[in-house]
């Protein structure tokens, strides 16, 4: 199920965001806070970040490019980016 | 076909004994298919069947013919590509020597020069091997 596909809420959206990721890279949920480092906390390696983007579009139904992740350096950075492409 | 056995190393950097794709039969962005017969005296053939690691290379030298003839096409130069990881591998089935099999290669992602690519192998319709693959193509 994808977030465009039912209406859910924008906090419905971070936490499943947080649940994907926690599993799918193995971090420590609690870790995944808007003020903290995605690369670091995720410890992504330029492979990692085609797994995040498979995954981003798999859960989330949203593409994401090379170009948004210049942008990105926290959590909350890339909710934003998630939110923006969203439309919520 | 659009690539023929003869004039496939023109478009992939591998050489013998090392060459595990013969003809490239199609070639779009979304999609790539190739061929390849299993002879007798292929170096990843044991007790009379191609190996899954040579399944594996077969893919991955079909997604090298294939950039290598887009890039081309687009008046580029070819590019070297290198499997960066292998994901959700299954294998199904080895084909034994004088087999030929097809193999459908489909781009499902990219970012920057890293393409993940779903690839699936197969004998006479049946699948072989398929898995997921991050090819890094050097700039």
């Amino acid at each position: 199920m994808h977030a465009n596909d039912v209406k859910m809420s924008w906090e419905e959206v971070v936490e499943e965001t947080r649940d994907f990721l926690s599993e799918e890279f193995e971090v420590d949920r609690d870790l995944i806070l808007p003020e903290n480092n995605l690369r670091n906390t995720l410890d992504l390696d330029s492979l990692d970040y085609v797994d995040l983007v498979v995954l981003i579009e798999e859960n989330l139904n949203v593409k994401l490019t090379g170009e948004d992740f210049k942008e990105i350096a926290t959590f909350g950075d890339f909710y934003q980016l998630v939110r923006r492409k969203l439309e919520l | 076909m659009i690539i023929s056995k003869q004039t496939i190393t023109g478009y992939i950097p591998h050489r013998a004994p090392f060459i595990m794709v013969d003809n490239l039969l199609s070639a779009s962005r979304e999609r790539f298919e190739s061929d390849f017969r299993i002879e007798e005296d292929n170096v990843l053939v044991e007790n009379g069947y191609f190996q899954e690691m040579g399944l594996i290379e077969n893919i991955a030298q079909t997604c090298a013919a294939a950039f290598g003839y887009l890039d081309r096409e687009e008046a580029g130069e070819p590019k070297t590509g290198f499997i960066g990881a292998i994901g959700r591998l299954e294998v199904f089935g080895l084909p034994p020597v004088n087999a030929t099999i097809r193999t459908v290669v489909t781009p499902t992602h990219q970012l920057g020069n890293i393409y993940m690519i779903k690839g699936e192998s197969f004998l006479e319709g049946s699948i072989l091997l398929g898995c997921e693959m991050k090819i890094v193509v050097t700039e």
